[in-house]
């Protein structure tokens, strides 16, 4: 772990207000974003974002630097401050069910050439899918395509386990050409 | 499915990731003022004096202490020994009969006993079937002065030929004042009373002390 890191905890750790302005310019812009992701308004994800950073600043002592690091522990508070003011809030939202599992018959270079093969109309498809992925799949493709974390690190977030988040990515993979199909239909 | 083939579908999936890069471009910033906000909270939060709760405490607070009420055995009994011992003295002196009549008196009497204990006592049945427990000799009612236990004494050896095989439960409705034989007694017979009846009061009290340890202890584990 960097120094720069230990200071930050330790700091945090004494309640040190300049410790808490350091780690919201640092990590600040992560979780909103992860917040926002997930959450339909943003007045609700700056209502989420602050609840997040107090409950990390109230509940320092319980970090554990060899489980994760700082900011994985962090995006796993947000991540389930989230998923927990969705179930409370029991939004009606409609999202795409593959009940049929018709997604799991799609060939792997079906998946691959919808999303592989650089198009820009395709890439418009797929973000017009994306609106119909429940909040916790698509904020397990940002996290694994747009911030590049390890499956492990996912899997710390969502609080699942590595094999669980790769096959979740799979099916998801599926999920948003089955979607895509449906649309150019 | 391996994780090499998954993190390998993060470099094929160009289309995925152009979409998602597009999407996090256009979602709404952090509002700039958000922080300052946030701190604000801190500040707000840490000043508020923190609230505990006590009700909880409290009522189980009333809850033990309606309970020590409740189990505690009752006092009334030496009152109403103190009442009972001041009646008779009123009537002794119209109360002047026979010894011949002594026979006929002692089971009216304990029938009087049966019938008040059936109807008047119910709460102090536990304490009396505690008493019959502990020591089944130790058949004197707790009593608080020396003159009560004379009395319980007296009666315990006047009826000892006809109740011996029947263990009877006395009251204070027992005492025998206005018994003639209770001038008659030698020194010695009134020197053993008082001894007995001592004794009698000891065990009463070791066994009050008991009875409060255990419902002490009753409390403490509920």
């Amino acid at each position: 772990m960097a120094e720069i890191d230990i200071d930050l905890i330790r700091g945090l750790r004494e309640q040190s207000p300049q410790a808490q302005r350091k780690a919201l310019e640092r990590y600040g812009n992560e979780v909103f974003a992860l917040v926002a992701r997930m959450l339909p308004a943003t007045e609700d994800a700056e209502e989420v974002y602050q609840d997040v950073f107090v409950k990390v600043f109230r509940n320092i002592a319980m970090y554990d630097a060899e489980k994760s690091s700082l900011r994985t522990w962090i995006s796993r508070i947000a991540y389930n401050e989230s998923v927990t003011w969705l179930r409370h809030k029991r939004l009606a939202v409609i999202y795409f069910e593959d009940r049929e599992g018709g997604a799991e018959k799609l060939t792997d270079a079906e998946v691959e050439e919808t999303l592989g093969h650089p198009n820009s109309d395709m890439v418009q498809l797929i973000r017009a899918a994306l609106k119909h992925l429940p909040p916790d799949e698509r904020a397990i493709v940002t996290m694994f395509y747009y911030e590049e974390m390890s499956l492990k690190e996912i899997a710390y977030v969502t609080e699942s386990i590595p094999t669980t988040v790769a096959s979740k990515l799979s099916r998801t993979r599926k999920k948003i050409c089955k979607i895509i199909k449906m649309l150019q239909s | 499915m391996t994780e090499e083939k998954i993190n390998a579908f993060r470099q094929t999936d160009a289309n995925l990731r152009d979409a998602l890069r597009m999407d996090e471009a256009e979602r709404p910033q952090m509002p700039a003022d958000l922080n300052e906000r946030l701190m604000q909270r801190m500040v707000v939060e840490d000043k508020k004096p923190r609230r505990i709760v006590i009700w909880p405490w409290i009522a189980a607070a009333c809850v033990a202490g309606v309970m020590i009420i409740w189990l505690t055995p009752p006092k009334t009994e030496i009152t109403d020994v103190v009442v009972a011992e001041n009646k008779p003295k009123v009537e002794a002196p119209a109360a002047k009969e026979a010894e011949t009549q002594k026979a006929e008196i002692a089971p009216i009497e304990v029938q009087d006993v049966k019938a008040v204990k059936a109807v008047k006592r119910p709460p102090v049945r536990n304490e009396q079937k505690l008493v019959a427990q502990e020591s089944p000799v130790a058949e004197p009612v707790p009593t608080a002065t020396p003159a009560v236990s004379e009395a319980h004494a007296d009666i315990a050896m006047a009826e000892k030929p006809q109740k011996e095989a029947k263990p009877v439960t006395l009251t204070e409705r027992d005492i025998p004042i206005t018994r003639p034989e209770n001038y008659k007694y030698t020194p010695e017979e009134i020197a053993l009373m008082k001894k007995q009846a001592n004794e009698a009061y000891l065990r009463w009290a070791e066994l009050e002390l008991e009875i409060s340890k255990n419902n002490l202890q009753q409390t403490a584990q509920q």
